[in-house]
């Protein structure tokens, strides 16, 4: 007979060898496989579908007055423009003379002049080879706000004495910057010898329309900048510490040059008055104007002008974009919620060159039915300004790009009967939306499928499961 | 007996979890996976061909009309862990990462002779197994130009849990049902990544449970051939069963937010009619030839599975193997005693799974060594096997697999008022 007592050290050694290889088990690696599709089960799950096909609107949104005082620069120029057409800009700019100016009594006047400068970073529009007449005028009223005004803008204008204190024709190459009168980034002007004298006496004489400054502006209300009626073809940007300056000789054993400085004073009264005309046979011939004041900004249909948008915010075009038939994606059987939206704006291929560039950035902003620039559409860098890349070789890649979910997302699902006026304004952000003429044409949905504004709304599909 | 009712209570809880585990396989994407042909046991050096195959120690749950050729009396419990390690070949793989490794525990099962011709056994194997990762690369929809990649990812298995009854009838015929609850889990995922990046863009989870009653039958015909050979034949049946699924679907945003959390309609796989025959011819007791052949008509219910692939077909599935047994054994008190055993075997059989006109194949060889100890109730076996599964034809993925397996039998005699010889 045999008892079995040998059990329990079998049944130890099972369970204790048994559960030791368990802690193995977690051995494991995966290869790296990637299959077609041909191979792969249908397990029903989420897929990403694009539709980049929907409807877009486009309207040109007219702004008649924009901010141009005080912008740091003096805008002057003419551009007939093929798509926007005729745009002139005059600056008005106010000077005073130097505390305390004296001259002696041996000393002789010898000129007035003006003297204007360009840097390299300087707003410029149009072709640099034109050269450019150059126009000072003396403002003959007072230099003072209307009547119920708070700031000067794009529409201010002050009457100016006709006969002109000089003028000058010059040819500015904006990128270098140089200038054709050979004095580096520097535009001179003649003025009258009239002014220069009277001013020079009064300074001799110590008059206290010099010495009070008040006096100065009443007696001597200001200048006006503009373009020679003749001249076109550019605009120049050029910075407001313009100097009106007195040069004469200082009597001595020899006698030494010397000059006497009016610099540019209050800078915030200094603005560019902006006029424009749209003849027949330009494409903004057909915008509508507004008609009353107060009046939320018209938007005029692409369709009206030449099947496109045009951005100058300076000149007070934006462009509204809708999607009236957004809200139906959410309304497809496949449709679970919006991953991302993006938004390409295509300028229109001819429209823009070396000489008319594309404003290098254009913000997208919200707007409603009342047409106005909302708050800024963030993407997750912050505020977009489209990406644009210059590229000349291949202007197809010269396109704005903005991401656009956060809109998206809660237009999709907006059932408001306003919510089709709602969309995204594209303007140019300050301080290039006040200083530079720069523009876009863009293209509506008549353009082939690459070349026109689109829409991509990336949404999760999953289809209902039977 | 409460220390061992202990152990096998743990061993049932952490199987259910071990077993899910197992090694990539592309192609367990379909239906439910690759489906489970080896019973790591006394015969997997056999290539697992032991429908008439009987054992007067070893549970040979490859039909339940073997358990009744236990020895009266007799309690064992068996239990199987596998090794493998598949190298991946074929286009879809890359080359610098195409092999994949795990051991993985696969079977608990206990048996216990309860009267003279009654032989029982109870356990939990596995069923199926699905695992995979992969990716496949897509346009998006309504884009000719712009892709997301689809990171697929599947985990999972279905399980058995069985109590086998067979009956001996005439000292030559045994009849066994084997009713076994099929249940488990797939967890099945497709993840939209940015391609260039990796981040996940949306994912769908499908988690689907599965489970179903299957009843298995066995018969064995068994006798002597004059006075050196001894002889078996056996058979298996089961009827087609349907094998219900419930999925729950949950749709997850790029910031994991939730856009949908569904229980879907139930629907359901239909397991095949199958059928297995085999033959066992022994010699002297110590040389074993044996022979089986089994069928799966995965055709007759091919319009019903339509859970949850697509774009492939299912086919019959056809098996024969073939293995050899030498059978050492040592003569004590009149009674011969097996001490160890060496067996070798080889396969060769289409899958049920037939994609882009070609039928997956699965063929190998076998080789196994198993030893009885003298000194303790257990039993050892380890088995080598070698085997190709598929092609890399048509684009597709072929498997060269090398799995190791180690089997532990324990088994003693009850109800012997702790008298194990008389």
């Amino acid at each position: 007979m045999t008892i079995n007592n040998y059990l329990k050290k079998g049944r130890l050694f099972l369970l204790s060898s048994v559960l030791a290889l368990f802690y193995l088990v977690s051995c494991q690696k995966q290869p790296t496989v990637t299959f077609g599709s041909t191979y792969v089960g249908d397990n029903n799950g989420a897929n990403i579908v694009v539709v980049d096909t929907g409807t877009v609107n486009m309207f040109t949104v007219f702004v008649d007055t924009t901010a141009t005082a005080g912008t740091g620069y003096l805008q002057v120029g003419n551009f007939d423009d093929p798509y926007l057409g005729k745009i002139s800009t005059r600056a008005f700019l106010q000077i005073a003379p130097p505390s305390s100016p004296t001259v002696g009594v041996n000393d002789h006047f010898d000129s007035l002049g003006m003297i204007l400068l360009f840097k390299k970073s300087n707003p410029f529009y149009g072709d640099s080879t034109v050269t450019q007449t150059i126009v000072v005028n003396q403002v003959d009223t007072l230099y003072e706000l209307p009547a119920f005004s708070s700031g000067f803008n794009s529409r201010s204008s002050l009457s100016i004495d006709p006969s002109q204190l000089g003028s000058t024709s010059v040819e500015i190459l904006p990128n270098i910057p140089y200038t054709s009168q050979g004095a580096g980034d520097t535009v001179r002007i003649r003025l009258a010898d009239t002014l220069g004298l009277q001013l020079y006496q009064m300074i001799y004489n110590q008059s206290d329309t010099i010495l009070n400054s008040t006096k100065w502006l009443k007696w001597f209300h200001g200048l006006c900048i503009s373009p020679g009626a003749s001249s076109t073809g550019a605009i120049s940007g050029f910075q407001d510490s313009a100097i009106m300056r007195i040069y004469y000789h200082k009597a001595g054993v020899y006698s030494v040059p010397a000059f006497i400085d009016f610099n540019i004073t209050n800078r915030t009264y200094q603005f560019n008055n902006i006029t424009k005309t749209q003849p027949v046979g330009y494409p903004l011939h057909n915008l509508i104007l507004a008609t009353q004041n107060p009046q939320i900004p018209p938007a005029t249909p692409s369709s009206a002008t030449v099947n496109a948008g045009y951005v100058q915010t300076m000149n007070g075009l934006n462009v509204k974009l809708t999607f009236p038939y957004l809200n139906d994606i959410a309304k497809r059987p496949d449709y679970l919620s919006v991953l991302r939206a993006e938004l390409t704006v295509r300028p229109d291929l001819k429209s823009f060159n070396t000489s008319r560039p594309l404003p290098p950035q254009i913000e997208v902003y919200a707007t409603d039915l009342n047409n106005l620039i909302g708050s800024p559409i963030t993407g997750s860098a912050g505020v977009q300004t489209g990406n644009l890349v210059v590229d000349f070789l291949h202007p197809l890649n010269m396109v704005y790009t903005y991401d656009v979910t956060t809109f998206v997302k809660a237009q999709i699902v907006n059932t408001d009967p306003n919510a089709k006026l709602n969309g995204l304004m594209l303007s140019m952000p300050s301080p290039s939306g006040t200083t530079s003429f720069a523009r876009a044409v863009l293209a509506d949905a008549t353009y082939p499928v690459n070349q026109r504004v689109t829409l991509s709304v990336y949404y999760i599909s999953l289809y209902p499961h039977n | 007996m409460k220390k061992l009712s202990v152990f096998i209570t743990l061993l049932s809880i952490t199987s259910l979890g071990a077993m899910a585990q197992n090694n990539a396989s592309p192609y367990s994407q379909l239906g439910i996976g690759d489906l489970e042909d080896g019973f790591y046991n006394r015969t997997s050096g056999l290539a697992n061909t032991g429908i008439a195959y009987r054992s007067n120690r070893y549970l040979i749950n490859n039909n339940p009309a073997s358990f009744s050729a236990l020895t009266d009396q007799y309690f064992t419990v068996e239990t199987g862990i596998r090794g493998s390690i598949v190298n991946y070949y074929g286009t879809p793989v890359s080359p610098s990462s195409n092999q994949s490794g795990d051991i993985t525990f696969r079977k608990l099962i206990m048996g216990i002779k309860l009267s003279k011709h009654w032989g029982s056994s109870i356990g939990l194997v596995p069923f199926s197994t699905q695992n995979y990762e992969f990716n496949v690369p897509y346009y998006l929809q309504g884009s000719a130009s712009e892709i997301a990649n689809h990171y697929y990812q599947g985990h999972g298995s279905v399980n058995k849990a069985y109590w086998a009854n067979s009956y001996e009838f005439f000292h030559h015929l045994s009849i066994g049902i084997d009713a076994g609850y099929l249940f488990g889990q797939l967890d099945q995922k497709d993840i939209l990544q940015n391609p260039s990046t990796g981040a996940s863009l949306t994912s769908t989870t499908n988690t689907v449970d599965l489970n179903n009653l299957f009843i298995n039958y066995g018969l064995q015909l068994y006798g002597k051939l004059g006075k050196k050979w001894d002889y078996s034949l056996g058979a298996t049946f089961s009827n087609k069963t349907d094998l219900f699924a419930s999925t729950n679907r949950v749709v997850l945003a790029s910031d994991s937010s939730t856009l949908q959390n569904q229980e879907l309609s139930q629907t359901y796989l239909t397991l095949p009619t199958t059928f297995g025959v085999g033959v066992s011819l022994t010699h002297k007791q110590k040389y074993t030839f044996l022979a089986d052949f089994k069928h799966q008509d995965w055709d007759a219910v091919q319009n019903k599975n339509t859970y949850p692939g697509k774009d492939y077909t299912l086919g019959n599935s056809n098996k024969g193997s073939f293995g050899f047994e030498i059978s050492k054994k040592k003569t004590f008190y009149n009674n011969k005693v097996e001490l160890s055993y060496f067996q070798t075997g080889v396969y060769y059989g289409t899958t049920y799974l037939q994609i882009n006109g070609q039928q997956i194949k699965d063929k190998g060889v076998t080789i196994g060594f198993g030893v009885n100890s003298l000194k303790s109730p257990l039993a050892y076996s380890i088995v080598f096997q070698y085997g190709i599964k598929g092609t890399q034809a048509n684009n597709l993925i072929q498997e060269r697999y090398a799995n190791f397996t180690f089997v532990v039998n324990y088994g003693s005699l009850w109800f012997t008022k702790g008298k194990k010889y008389d």
